[in-house]
């Protein structure tokens, strides 16, 4: 303490500088200004004791690609396929295949059975004419429209076109198909009650 | 389409050309405008010219369908292959639920029949097994029996021709009686087309002006689905008119047939019956669109 004393004492006199007389009457308690620090103090410094920032420009970029192939490993295990909806008219139930169920198969005749190929092969001729006959029909239906439209064009383009356009109240077309019977009129139909048991797949 | 496209292209044209400059512009803006309308004017006044010169008259008809109300009688072959479908299907089947209970209720009152039968070792249902399926058979049956469903065929009203319900299997055709000319004919409903609607707006015409009629008829789009032309004798026959084309449309009788009147000159007829009463020329163009399917 005392050398320290004494070595500013010296500097400040050989100087010439400051005016002695504040040094002098502060020395009890030294003001320790920068600009007059020991030489022991010199390497440990404010200024360069202060490390400048070093700026990681890769290390955001870094966690952000570390964070986007994380969420894309998350949703490559979360893509399950959705379970498929069964379809129950394919699933033969259980019941079914019970032995005890069983029909004793009655022996065909040999006359039986050739009766029952001949009557398939006929069928099979009877619903051929059947076929053709809607086709020809169709097709004469259609060659008979073409022949009106032909007509009407040669009569005038604006009703020609006119036919041309779509009827849009058409469609929705709705028409009862034919029963059994016929409907008895003013008939009170009774109430049927039921459960529905159907089962409803979610996917 | 030439006429109303020109218009649309023309109107933005002249917007552009107007916006650039007023004076050099201007006047072929002008100029293209007034074509379009001339263009338009002209179409018109051509269409009008050919409607002048034509000399055929046009009329629009309907072809009023009423469809089948019940599935048609199967022909022999159909009965016959629908037995033994029915048997076939019968032999490869499983035994049901209902036939089991059956089968099991017979052993049972078989064994009970037997002298040295112990009811203790069956399984004591107590009083729940008093119903027998032949009981619920028999229950059944008699539901049956009670409702009584309206008959199929009808032999008075199939030969009624005017009425709507006969020959429910079949699909019917409407025919009226109308004066053509000198003398009245059986023809399905027409009546002559005027300036300013289209032929299907001609045909639902004719059919609401018939007397006593009240069908509701849905049409079936706006094109004719058949045409029939007629020249008229050389007698009348006049620069102006040589003769009538008549433009069929196809309609579908909605439900619920209009109340009776009589001495009302309509016919439903089948197909096969349109012979009798129609002419042979105009039977050969009518049958190819009315389909018998």
């Amino acid at each position: 303490m005392s050398l320290a004393l004494s070595r500013c004492l010296c500097r400040v006199l050989s100087r010439q500088a400051m005016p002695s007389s504040s040094l002098y009457g502060e020395h009890h308690h030294l003001v320790q200004s920068p600009w007059f620090a020991p030489v022991m103090t010199l390497k440990t410094s404010a200024p360069l004791r202060a490390e400048p920032k070093k700026k990681k420009k890769v290390d955001p970029r870094r966690e952000q690609m570390l964070r986007e192939r994380l969420k894309k490993k998350l949703k490559k295990l979360e893509k399950v396929p959705p379970e498929l909806i069964p379809i129950e008219d394919f699933i033969t139930p259980t019941k079914c295949l019970d032995e005890t169920r069983e029909r004793t198969a009655p022996r065909l005749s040999f006359e039986e059975s050739e009766g029952r190929a001949l009557l398939l092969k006929e069928w099979c001729r009877y619903k051929q004419k059947q076929h053709m006959a809607e086709v020809e029909a169709v097709e004469l239906a259609l060659e008979a429209q073409r022949e009106a439209l032909e007509e009407l064009k040669l009569e005038s383009e604006e009703l020609y076109r006119a036919a041309l356009k779509p009827d849009p109240l058409l469609i929705p077309f709705v028409h009862e198909g034919p029963a059994y019977t016929p409907a008895i009129p003013n008939y009170d139909a009774p109430d049927g009650k039921y459960n529905d048991i159907t089962k409803v797949y979610t996917q | 389409m030439a006429a109303p496209c020109g218009r649309m292209a023309s109107r933005p044209l002249l917007q552009f050309l107007s916006r650039f400059s007023r004076s050099p512009v201007g006047n072929t803006g002008f100029r293209q405008f007034s074509s379009a309308t001339v263009c338009r004017a002209a179409s018109q006044i051509n269409e009008a010219a050919e409607r002048a010169n034509s000399p055929w008259t046009l009329m629009a008809a309907v072809c009023l369908q009423r469809l089948p109300v019940i599935s048609a009688d199967c022909s022999p072959i159909e009965q016959q292959f629908k037995q033994m479908l029915h048997q076939i299907e019968l032999e490869k089947s499983v035994l049901s639920d209902h036939e089991l209970r059956l089968l099991e209720d017979a052993e049972k009152m078989s064994r009970k029949q037997v002298d040295d039968y112990d009811s203790d070792e069956e399984d004591s249902h107590g009083d729940k097994e008093i119903m027998m399926a032949q009981d619920l058979e028999d229950i059944w049956e008699q539901k049956m029996k009670n409702f009584q469903p309206a008959l199929r065929v009808r032999a008075d009203v199939d030969k009624d021709l005017t009425s709507a319900e006969r020959c429910l299997a079949d699909s019917l055709v409407l025919l009226a009686e109308q004066e053509v000319g000198d003398e009245k004919l059986w023809l399905l409903p027409q009546t002559r087309w005027q300036e300013g609607e289209t032929l299907r707006q001609t045909a639902e015409r004719a059919l609401t002006s018939l007397p006593a009629a009240g069908f509701k008829a849905t049409f079936l789009g706006n094109a004719p689905c058949g045409v029939y032309k007629y020249k008229l004798p050389k007698a009348i026959r006049t620069e102006n008119s040589i003769g009538t084309k008549v433009f069929f449309f196809k309609a579908i009788l909605a439900d619920g047939a209009p109340p009776k009147t009589k001495k009302a000159p309509f016919l439903w007829v089948k197909k096969s019956e349109l012979q009798k009463y129609l002419k042979p020329a105009y039977m050969m163009k009518v049958e190819r669109f009315i389909l018998d399917l």
